[in-house]
């Protein structure tokens, strides 16, 4: 090493000459021989040279080796050798056993070599064509030297493989090489590929890296795998840390799921070799990588969810709870567990539900708190319960409510058998252990963050101190710890647990104030020029402080806002305690706890601040800042503007009501509107078609009118078009004929008709002078006459409507026909026509023609509608004349009843008559007989005239 | 979860055509009007359905910009589909097809379907290219064409489910090599499984995957 030192200074001495000489005579031979075997072997020896006198064969023999990597491709020993050689140059791998002040020397050595080598930036793809040769002896050398040289200078040889077309997906069919030392070494060098380059790290995602390289973790046994796992692992990392897209494309992949396997481990293996720890610590992280509070949350929360529903959270939480765990993989299982419930409520609520396998089964987080608050437990592992604790009440409201009723006298559980998670909490936060303290705090605080509820439920708890004492509430016995003066931690800790209780809590700031113990000590305590130990405490007094001004609601008569701030006036001065305030962002450890959510300390003495609270502290300086500045009047001001807002505020609500109402009606008026003019439209729409459907109807009619009187006209000059259509002239004027005969018909029915009409008169006159008369007996016969000839003339009629409405439908179905017959020729024409002119002019002519027939049929058609409608009307007619031919009839057979009744009477009176005159007869004769004078005949005599003359009336009835 | 096939898809063309657009209607069904530049590839997936099989579509959005170029071409290989996007309020960009053509046919394997996309359909007003010019472009060059909005996800389905269907059919008839994920094209995990342990009853479609 001496030797190569003396090389570095520049000062060549004797003996390097000759080494120096012997490998230029070799860089020669390589150039000019031009045998293959002369220039294999020089390489060979250059090789062999190439350890022991880097830097001399580096700096004569690099060209001429990059100049054998083009020309002698065919062969692959020499190629080999070239590679090898390079390798050792540029490589400073072998140099590790080297002392420590020429391991830089080498270092600068093997970036400096990378540098010209890569200056021609062809070489890099040289050597990337290469590793598409099979050959093992030309392949493996290539990996291993585009590793050390992405190794020495990775950016810009990441940029010339990136440009070069493929060069990426070539290097990822290393990976399914089956030689494997070629696919170990494929690994490595991608790990050195991937490293920082996001762009890099897409492509090798897209050519499937991930499902090749979980193949091989597979392949290899998960975590009982060896250093290929491992190597896999942090490829892996290297391609999904900080990269969303890759981050997607994996939980798209349904990769998560592969996940779970490797967390499959067994109880029964109590044998952790090193290198499964190591595999296990990475497996753990790469899930972490995916559920890192820094992802963007949407990404986040998938992959959350993914991993509960695949069960891999399940798995993790087994391993949280399994016995012979190594207390390193059992910390950063904790750590993993927290990312994967961490704001996700379904994890959360599992998380919540797991029970450790003891006896009785005792909650989870009951088993970790009891670690967390144990000082005998590794720092790291509180750390990690602390994380875990803070991760299952981040965003979960159900989770902070459970864990304070813990703590609330009516859930207590009176038996004291199992320990809850709130006494844990108690015993740590006032244990004599400050980093317990510290953390129970801290815990406590989470249970209470962003929740308004439980900052009130906890003042409601009371803690027991001694026998004979009176309970102390919680919140007491907090201040009381704080004033007793104890390690700064444990101080620090519950200031960060009062600050997060009483902000947006203006009922624990009354509280708080109401022991009037509390402000005295804080202005003290921030008034008092203390040490620079004392500043961060002063500071956080500073902002409870300015947190029970800032939330107070003036309910408290003595420590309203307005006297609070004339104290801080009074005995602190508004400056200094402003600069008090300000001592907590500016200690060297806030700026730390505030970039990531994890409380990752390197040793308990850096245990001072917590990340939410950095949050709350960024969030009320600024104000508090403003509300100490604000003089009363201006307070009482904002106050009154503050009112009159609410006031504006209610008349803009009320007029925004009253404006979205009136919108409501006036849309429904506007739709109202709208289908009102639709329909108007509508019915404009049908009037216009109507009216223009008439005026259609009118024109065609006079079209056929006058065409009619054409088609008389043209019938013989237009051969053509008559001879085709020459049957339908003949046929209207037949059908115009049977029409006429039709009409005829119907004139003769009508005629009839009127005489029946006269006849029915007739006989309705007849009737009534038969009643009046009483000589009914002629009528009747007379009356039968004619209804019988009344309804021979219905059947008549009936027969001739009959034929009628057969010829009608003749006609109708001739008509059909006529006009099928007529559509064919209009379709016939033009074939036939000779020229188009004439055809068309033509067709148009005879469609004109066809139409106006057709026109006239339907009138035809309408007339014999009309007819058949006056037909109807006769059949009316008939029917109303039978029925008062009925009506008659009856009539006149009740008379005949009259008649018959009559003359029976008669005949009844008669035999009466008789009857009497007979006993007159005989009275006259017994009076005769008893010699009475006889002068009463005359008077007997008279009455039988009387009688007479009834008789003769009687008689004249019955003649 | 479980699908029948998984297609890796590209989608490629000037900047600012509306590639991420179309992207984030697709699987997101949201229009951003304003959109950062794409910085090399950015990743999307959706599953679809096609003939009654759950198809998974895993898409690289590609920087339409010159300087990404070389990174974009690395994706071409192992793409099974790839959407040519222009913008038919730009005709420079739809001038630019013939080299991203090239550049596609170049790099990629030989069966890739490619979709030209005219995007941007709803600035009718301010259109440049008739939709005419695309189809004969479309027409001149073997590609499917269609006119899409990404704003308002007027054809965006189509086209990202016709390529789907164009590459299912070539499946079918036997033009790609399934077993050969380079060709952008993977059986499902539950197929490959049943057909290997019934592939009498799959059978069809896939029977080269299990048999062979």
């Amino acid at each position: 090493m001496n030797f190569l030192r003396g090389v570095m200074g520049g000062q060549s001495a004797g003996p390097q000459h000759t080494e120096a000489e012997t490998i230029q005579k070799l860089c020669d031979r390589v150039a000019s021989s031009t045998l293959l075997d002369d220039r294999r072997n020089a390489v060979r020896a250059l090789k062999s040279l190439s350890k022991k006198y880097r830097l001399e064969v580096g700096i004569q023999a690099m060209e001429h080796l990059i100049h054998v990597l083009q020309t002698d491709r065919s062969d692959s020993e020499i190629i080999a050798y070239a590679l090898d050689t390079l390798y050792n140059i540029i490589s400073n791998d072998e140099e590790e056993e080297v002392e420590e002040n020429s391991t830089r020397q080498s270092e600068d050595l093997g970036s400096q070599f990378t540098e010209i080598f890569i200056k021609q930036p062809e070489n890099v793809t040289l050597l990337l064509s290469l590793l598409e040769e099979f050959d093992f002896h030309v392949r493996w050398p290539g990996v291993r030297l585009l590793t050390s040289l992405l190794k020495q200078l990775g950016p810009p040889v990441q940029q010339i493989i990136l440009v070069s077309p493929m060069g990426v997906s070539k290097l990822m069919d290393l990976l399914a090489d089956s030689r494997e030392i070629i696919r170990n070494d494929g690994v490595l060098l991608l790990q050195a590929l991937t490293r920082s380059n996001g762009a890099i790290q897409k492509i090798v995602a897209f050519e499937n890296a991930f499902e090749r390289l979980l193949d091989i973790i597979t392949e290899e046994g998960n975590s009982d795998g060896g250093i290929v796992v491992e190597d896999c692992l942090i490829l892996l990392q290297n391609l999904l840390k900080n990269n969303n897209s890759n981050q997607n494309f994996f939980k798209e992949g349904s990769y998560i799921q592969r996940m779970k396997a490797w967390f499959e481990v067994g109880d029964e293996n109590p044998g952790w070799s090193a290198q499964k720890v190591t595999n296990l610590h990475l497996m753990l992280q790469l899930v972490r990588v995916l559920v890192s509070p820094t992802n963007p949350p949407g990404a986040t929360s998938s992959c959350q969810k993914a991993m509960f529903q695949c069960g891999l959270l399940q798995q993790l939480c087994t391993i949280l709870m399994a016995t012979g765990i190594p207390a390193d993989i059992l910390t950063e299982t904790i750590n993993t567990v927290s990312e994967v419930i961490r704001g996700c409520q379904v994890n959360q609520d599992y998380f919540a539900s797991v029970n450790a396998p003891s006896n009785p089964p005792r909650p989870a987080i009951v088993v970790l708190l009891m670690s967390m608050v144990n000082e005998r437990q590794p720092f790291v592992l509180r750390c990690a319960v602390l994380y875990c604790f803070q991760c299952f009440l981040y965003k979960n409201e159900k989770g902070q409510g459970e864990i304070v009723a813990t703590l609330l006298p009516s859930t207590i559980d009176a038996t004291g058998n199992s320990v809850s998670a709130g006494q844990l909490l108690c015993g740590g936060l006032f244990s004599t252990d400050s980093l317990s303290n510290w953390c129970a705090a801290v815990a406590l605080a989470h249970a209470l963050q962003g929740n308004a509820t439980q900052k009130e439920q906890l003042l409601r708890v009371q803690l027991a101190t001694s026998i004979g004492n009176p309970p102390v509430s919680l919140l007491q016995q907090c201040t009381n710890i704080l004033s007793q003066g104890s390690k700064i931690q444990t101080r620090v800790g519950l200031l960060m647990l009062l600050c997060t209780w009483l902000s947006n809590c203006p009922i624990a700031v009354t509280h708080f104030l109401h022991n009037s113990a509390n402000v005295p000590f804080l202005t003290g305590q921030i008034a008092e020029n203390l040490g620079e130990e004392e500043q961060l405490v002063q500071g956080l007094c500073a902002l409870l402080l300015g947190i029970s001004i800032y939330f107070n609601d003036n309910s408290l008569e003595n420590y309203t806002k307005e006297k609070l701030k004339q104290l801080i006036e009074k005995r602190i001065g508004k400056e200094n305690y402003i600069e008090k305030l300000g001592f907590i962002s500016k200690h060297e450890l806030y700026s730390r706890a505030s970039q990531k959510p994890q409380p990752n300390f390197p040793s308990p003495e850096y245990m001072i601040f917590d990340h939410e609270f950095t949050k709350l502290v960024k969030e009320l300086e600024g104000v508090i800042t403003k509300a100490i500045y604000k003089s009363s009047e201006e307070d009482k001001k904002e106050e009154e503007v503050k009112k009159t807002l609410e006031q504006h505020d209610n008349i803009v609500t009320h007029y925004k009501n009253m404006i979205r109402e009136q919108d409501l009606q006036l849309e429904e008026l506007k739709q109202q509107v709208s289908t009102l003019k639709c329909q108007n439209e509508q019915l404009q729409t049908a009037v216009t078609q109507q009216a223009s459907q008439i005026q259609q109807h009118k024109d065609q009619y006079n079209l056929l009118k006058v065409q009619l009187g054409k088609d008389n006209h043209h019938q013989g000059s237009h051969s053509d078009g008559a001879q085709v259509n020459g049957i339908q002239p003949e046929e209207i004027s037949r059908l115009r004929e049977e029409i006429e005969e039709l009409r005829s018909h119907q004139v003769l029915l009508q005629s009839q008709l009127a005489e029946k009409d006269t006849v029915i008169e007739n006989l309705r006159s007849s009737q009534v002078s038969g009643m009046s008369e009483q000589a009914l007996a002629t009528c009747s016969p007379r009356d039968a006459e004619q209804v019988a000839e009344l309804k021979q003339e219905l059947s008549a009629l009936k027969s001739q409507l009959c034929s009628q409405s057969l010829e009608i439908t003749r006609l109708q179905t001739e008509n059909s026909e006529l006009q099928q017959r007529a559509e064919t020729l209009a379709k016939s024409v033009p074939v036939e026509g000779e020229s188009e002119l004439v055809t068309a002019a033509k067709t148009t002519d005879v469609e004109g023609r066809l139409s106006a027939l057709l026109q006239e049929t339907k009138e035809l058609k309408n007339e014999i509608k009309a007819l058949s409608e006056e037909r109807t009307a006769i059949q009316k007619q008939l029917d109303s004349s039978n029925s008062t031919i009925a009506i008659l009839q009856t009539e006149k057979d009740k008379l005949y009843l009259e008649v018959t009744d009559s003359k029976k009477e008669q005949d009844d009176l008669l035999v009466l008559l008789a009857d009497q005159d007979q006993k007159i007869l005989s009275l006259k004769s017994k009076l005769k007989d008893l010699g009475h004078p006889v002068e009463e005949e005359d008077e007997s005599g008279d009455q039988e005239d009387d009688d007479d003359e009834l008789d003769d009336g009687d008689r004249d009835q019955d003649i | 979860m479980a699908y029948a096939y998984l297609f890796k898809y590209i989608i490629i063309g000037d900047t600012g055509v509306g590639k991420s657009c179309l992207l984030l209607q697709f699987t997101d069904k949201r229009f951003q009007p304003v959109h950062d530049l794409t910085m090399g590839v950015e990743f999307g997936a959706r599953m679809i359905t096609i003939d009654g099989k759950q198809i998974k579509l895993q898409i690289w959005d590609t920087a339409g910009q010159e300087s990404f170029r070389s990174i974009t071409r690395s994706y071409y290989r192992g793409a099974a589909g790839a959407l040519l996007v222009y913008d038919i309020t730009r005709r420079d960009t739809f001038n630019h097809l013939t080299t991203w053509l090239e550049d596609a046919r170049q790099h990629s394997n030989s069966n890739m379907v490619i979709m030209l996309i005219g995007n941007k359909s709803d600035l009718e007003s301010r259109r440049e290219v008739k939709k005419e010019e695309g189809e004969a472009f479309a027409r001149e060059h073997g590609l499917i064409f269609m006119e899409t909005s990404a704003k308002t996800a007027s054809n965006v389905e189509e086209a990202f489910i016709n390529t789907a269907k164009e590459i299912y059919e070539k499946i079918q008839e036997g033009v790609f090599d399934i077993n050969n994920e380079a060709n952008g094209i993977k059986i499902g995990p539950q197929h490959a499984a049943t057909n290997a342990s019934h592939g009498g009853n799959q059978g069809g479609q896939q029977a080269g995957g299990g048999c062979c």
